[in-house]
C-alpha cells in the first residue's frame, strides 16, 4: 500500500528549506528557457539597466573583472534585458547553440 | 471540573477553540459561522483566551493570516460558509502543501445564486481534495470533540495537515444542545502545545513556500498521499485517547446505528442524521430492519469500515446533501464514494441516492419513509432501476 519515492527524489517536508543566502539552489527553475542572453562586453557600457530591469535579478555586477555576469540558474529567457540595453550589447542565442543549453537536458534539473 | 451547558454548534466550537487554547484567530462575518467568531471575541475581550484576533478583509485573507501564523509556530483558527468558503480557495492548496495544521471550522451555507441562507454540503465538500482533513459533527457535543481530535491528528509531526471541522448550518450551528466541557487539565494532557517543526523565526531563518521544480510536483503529491495512508491510524490512536482521557465512547471512523440486523441502510452524514435516526425507530416498529451509517470524515473516507458495515446489506440509500451536477450519479457526491467503496464486497449491496437537505430543506420523517419505500422495492425487484430520487420531486 505504501508509496515509494525514491531517495533521490525526495523533496524537504512541505518544501520548507534553510533560508538562502542570495539564490536558492535547491530550487532551479530556468529549464524553460529557449533563448539566453548573450553579452558583448565591449559594447556594454556598464548601465545597469539590464539589472534594473530583471524580473528575476539573473544580472550582477562582478566588481573584480568591471563586467555584468547572468545567472543561468533562473534565468526563464523573457529577453527584457535584450529590450531594454540601450547600447546593443545583449542579444538572444538559441539555447541549441550551446552545449550545456537547458534545452538538451535529458532529465530537467 | 467537568460541566455541562446548553451550546449552539457555533458556541461549541468556540468552546473547542478556546481549551484548544489557540494563539492566533482571524476572522470574517458571513453567516451562520460567525456565531463562532462572536463567541471568541468575546473571550478575548473580556480576558477569558489569550489570543491574537485578527479581522481579515475577506476569507482569501483570512486563511492567508491562518496560513502565515502557523508558519510562525502559532496554533490558528479561522471559519467560514458558504460562498466564503469558496472564495478562500486558492489559499487551501498551498496550506496542506506547506503542511500548515490550521483549524478552519465551516458551518454550512448554500453557495450562490441567488443568495439562500439555507444549509447544504456542497460549500465545503467542493474543498474535499484540496488535502485538508475534513469531517462533520452531528452534535454541539461533537462539534467540540472534532475541534479538539482534529488539531491533535493534524498537529501529530507524522501528519501537519489543516483541517476542515464541518457543521450542518442552522440545524447544528444554531440549535442549542448539552455539551460536557472538560476540565483544562485534560485538554492539555490529549493536546500538547503546537510545536511546529520549521517555523519562521529571525535567529534560525528558513524558507517556506518557494518556487518548486516541476519535477518536483508529482513528489509532493506522492508525500501527501503518503500521509494521508498513515492518517487513520493517527485518527484511531487520538480517539482511543481522547475516550480514555474524557471517558467517552466516541467512534473513530463512522458512527453505526441499528446495523447488526439491518437489511436496509441509509448513508447519511451531519446533523439530519438525528432525524435519520428516529425516523429509523419507526420503520423498526413497523417491521422493516432499517439501520444507519454515518462517516465521521470525508477526508481520510473510512473506505475499509463503510464496507465492512455495509457488507451483509441488501439495499443502500445514499442521502445526499450537496450536489455534483453532471456526476456519474447525476446526483450528489457521496454516492460516488460509497459506490467505489463497495464495488470490491463479495456480495455487492444494491445503492441508490436521494437528494435531500438541499438549500436549507429539512429532511422530514416522510422523507425517509419515502426512501424506505424505494428500499424495499429495490430488494423485491433486486436490482437498482434508478440512480438518483430527488425528494420533493419525484412523481409518486
Amino acid at each position: 500500500m505504501a508509496i515509494k519515492v525514491p531517495k533521490e527524489r525526495e523533496v524537504p517536508f512541505g518544501a520548507i528549506t534553510p533560508a538562502p543566502v542570495g539564490q536558492q539552489d535547491l530550487f532551479m527553475t530556468s529549464n524553460w528557457r529557449i533563448v539566453r542572453p548573450v553579452i558583448d562586453n565591449e559594447k556594454c557600457t556598464r548601465c545597469f539597466i539590464c539589472y534594473a530591469s530583471c524580473p528575476d535579478s539573473c544580472w550582477s555586477y562582478n566588481e573584480k573583472e568591471d563586467q555584468m555576469e547572468w545567472n543561468w540558474k533562473f534565468c526563464k529567457g523573457c529577453q527584457i534585458c535584450i529590450y531594454e540595453c540601450p547600447s546593443d550589447a545583449l542579444s538572444a542565442v538559441a539555447e541549441l547553440d550551446f552545449e550545456d543549453g537547458v534545452v538538451r537536458l535529458e532529465k530537467p534539473f | 471540573m467537568a460541566k455541562e451547558l446548553m451550546l449552539s454548534g457555533c458556541a461549541a466550537a468556540a468552546q473547542g477553540a478556546k481549551f484548544a487554547e489557540v494563539e492566533v484567530i482571524c476572522s470574517y462575518p458571513i453567516r451562520p459561522y460567525t456565531a463562532i467568531m462572536m463567541e471568541l471575541s468575546r473571550m478575548v475581550a473580556n480576558g477569558e483566551l489569550d489570543a491574537e484576533f485578527v479581522h481579515g478583509e475577506g476569507e482569501h485573507a483570512q486563511v492567508s493570516v491562518v496560513l502565515g501564523a502557523s508558519a510562525a509556530g502559532a496554533r490558528a483558527y479561522t471559519g467560514s460558509s458558504g460562498v466564503g468558503v469558496t472564495y478562500a480557495f486558492e489559499v487551501y492548496s498551498p496550506a496542506a502543501g506547506g503542511r500548515y495544521p490550521l483549524q478552519m471550522a465551516i458551518a454550512d451555507r448554500t453557495l450562490d445564486p441567488p443568495g439562500d441562507f439555507g444549509s447544504e454540503h456542497t460549500d465545503a465538500m467542493s474543498a474535499r481534495d484540496q488535502g485538508w482533513l475534513m469531517g462533520w459533527a452531528s452534535t454541539p457535543q461533537e462539534v467540540f470533540d472534532n475541534t479538539l481530535i482534529n488539531y491533535r491528528v493534524g498537529e501529530d509531526q507524522q501528519v501537519m495537515l489543516p483541517q476542515f471541522v464541518c457543521q450542518d448550518g442552522y440545524f447544528l450551528s444554531h440549535i442549542p444542545d448539552k455539551v460536557v466541557l472538560p476540565d483544562i487539565a485534560q485538554v492539555r494532557e490529549f493536546l500538547p502545545p503546537y510545536s511546529a517543526p520549521h517555523p519562521l523565526s529571525t535567529t534560525c531563518p528558513v524558507s517556506h513556500g518557494p518556487q518548486i521544480k516541476p519535477d518536483q510536483g508529482a513528489v509532493m503529491d506522492a508525500q501527501r498521499a503518503s500521509t494521508f495512508l498513515i492518517v487513520p491510524e493517527v485518527i484511531e490512536k487520538a480517539v482511543a485517547d481522547y475516550n480514555r482521557i474524557f471517558k467517552r465512547n466516541i467512534p473513530p471512523f463512522i458512527e453505526k446505528y441499528k446495523m447488526d440486523d439491518a437489511e436496509v441502510a441509509f448513508f447519511i452524514m451531519g446533523a439530519h442524521a438525528n432525524t435519520c435516526k428516529k425516523a429509523i425507530d419507526q420503520m423498526r416498529a413497523q417491521g422493516l430492519k432499517a439501520g444507519m451509517v454515518r462517516p465521521r470524515w470525508v477526508r481520510p473516507w473510512p473506505t475499509k469500515q463503510i464496507a465492512e458495515a455495509f457488507q451483509n446489506v441488501k439495499a443502500i440509500a445514499s442521502v445526499e446533501t450537496s450536489t455534483s451536477y453532471g456526476g456519474a450519479m447525476r446526483g450528489g457526491n457521496l454516492v460516488h464514494e460509497l459506490r467505489a467503496t463497495l464495488y470490491d464486497l463479495e456480495k455487492r449491496p444494491l445503492v441508490t441516492s436521494f437528494m435531500a437537505g438541499l438549500g436549507g430543506d429539512v429532511i422530514l420523517f416522510e422523507d425517509f419513509h419515502f426512501m424506505a419505500k424505494i428500499l424495499n422495492q429495490m430488494v423485491k425487484e433486486k436490482k437498482t432501476s434508478k440512480h438518483v430520487y430527488w425528494i420533493g420531486f419525484e412523481e409518486d
